[in-house]
């Protein structure tokens, strides 16, 4: 058996170290929207993981390192599943529509559950928001701003810009102004309600996505 | 005819399902332990507190539960932040701190009552599974 110099091992252990430390670097990268000390948290955490674990198998090298690695998954991933969860949690404590997209958008790339309340919360959202926009749109064009019945019973929601649609009745007149702005913030209300009573039950029955 | 679905071999001259049914078979499993990789945590965590490491060797060797370490670790996350568990930073020989947990009130009444609904489960289970379990080991002899 070929016995390594203390060259070769100072070279592999300088890699090893490299290595690690790239890993978290990357970690750190993907962790950003934590605070600060969360994120020295979880990163002190990991390193001790790796160089105990390393130290136990009897192996400091660089490829007990990278197995190592492996099983911990790619960095991204492991910061995706600290972020959903963060993001979720301080948006079911805010009600925050922002935080909670971010963090549908964090869990949807974990699971297809996450996915679909994802898109369930953005088209609730966007529904909502075109509403409200059409109702404090109105005064400024009022004569084509409002939900709109079109020729072939389709109706159309229009923010008002453009012309008068041709054989196109609106349907609300002047009521669009504060139907557009109870119903749109209503329906962004309700949808709230339901993604957050999503992620609820995502963080009690814990619906993590890696294996 | 078949004996075995998940040994692969032919079901009347069509294509075995045996690795369909094998597969179907581990995504399932897969499931199973990730459902209860949460109260397997806990469980672990109920004699004292223990970091990390500790808690991966804890499983893999009392549960055979094999799981992802890039799993635990944010869901030890996720459990703190539920309040089920706390942690505290320990100087260690190594020369890095180990991040210890432990269960907080709240996380034991939740083990107790998660381990409450696993076994009436489980013995449910057991009983409906027995006719399966018997033509099994019919198989088996």
């Amino acid at each position: 058996m070929k016995l390594a110099s203390g060259a070769e091992i100072l070279k592999d252990q300088t890699a090893r170290d490299q290595r690690i430390d790239a890993y978290l670097a990357r970690l750190r990268r993907g962790l950003a929207g934590l605070s600060a000390e969360k994120v020295l948290d979880i990163v002190v955490e990991l390193r001790g993981h790796i160089l105990e674990k390393s130290a136990r198998q009897g192996h400091a090298g660089t490829k007990a390192v990278e197995s190592i690695l492996g099983m911990l998954g790619s960095p991204e991933e492991l910061a995706a599943q600290y972020l959903a969860d963060d993001l979720l949690a301080r948006a079911e404590k805010r009600r925050s529509p922002v935080l909670l997209i971010r963090g549908l958008a964090h869990w949807a790339s974990m699971s297809a559950a996450g996915a679909l309340v994802l898109a369930g919360g953005l088209l609730g959202y966007f529904l909502g928001g075109s509403f409200m926009l059409a109702g404090f749109l109105k005064p400024m064009h009022p004569r084509t701003a409002g939900l709109w019945r079109l020729a072939g019973d389709v109706y159309s929601l229009r923010l008002g810009f453009g012309s008068v649609p041709a054989g196109g009745r609106e349907l609300l007149g002047w009521w669009m102004l504060p139907m557009g702005l109870l119903l749109g913030g209503g329906l962004c209300f309700l949808t709230t309600q339901i993604v957050l009573w999503c992620v609820r039950e995502f963080r009690r029955t814990l619906d993590v996505g890696g294996q | 005819m078949i004996e075995d679905p998940s040994r692969g071999t032919l079901l009347r001259g069509e294509p075995s399902p045996g690795s369909a049914v094998r597969d179907g078979a581990e995504k399932w499993e897969v499931q199973l332990r990730k459902g209860s990789l949460e109260l397997a945590i806990l469980a672990s965590l109920w004699d004292g507190r223990l970091y990390g490491l500790e808690i991966l060797r804890r499983l893999e060797s009392d549960s055979e539960l094999i799981v992802s370490e890039g799993t635990v670790y944010p869901l030890l996350s996720r459990l703190k932040s539920l309040k089920l568990v706390d942690s505290e930073w320990v100087e260690s020989d190594g020369g890095h701190p180990r991040k210890y947990y432990r269960l907080t009130e709240a996380g034991k009444q939740w083990s107790l009552a998660m381990s409450r609904v696993w076994h009436e489960f489980s013995a449910s289970m057991t009983k409906l599974l027995t006719p399966l379990t018997n033509e099994r080991a019919g198989k088996e002899k």
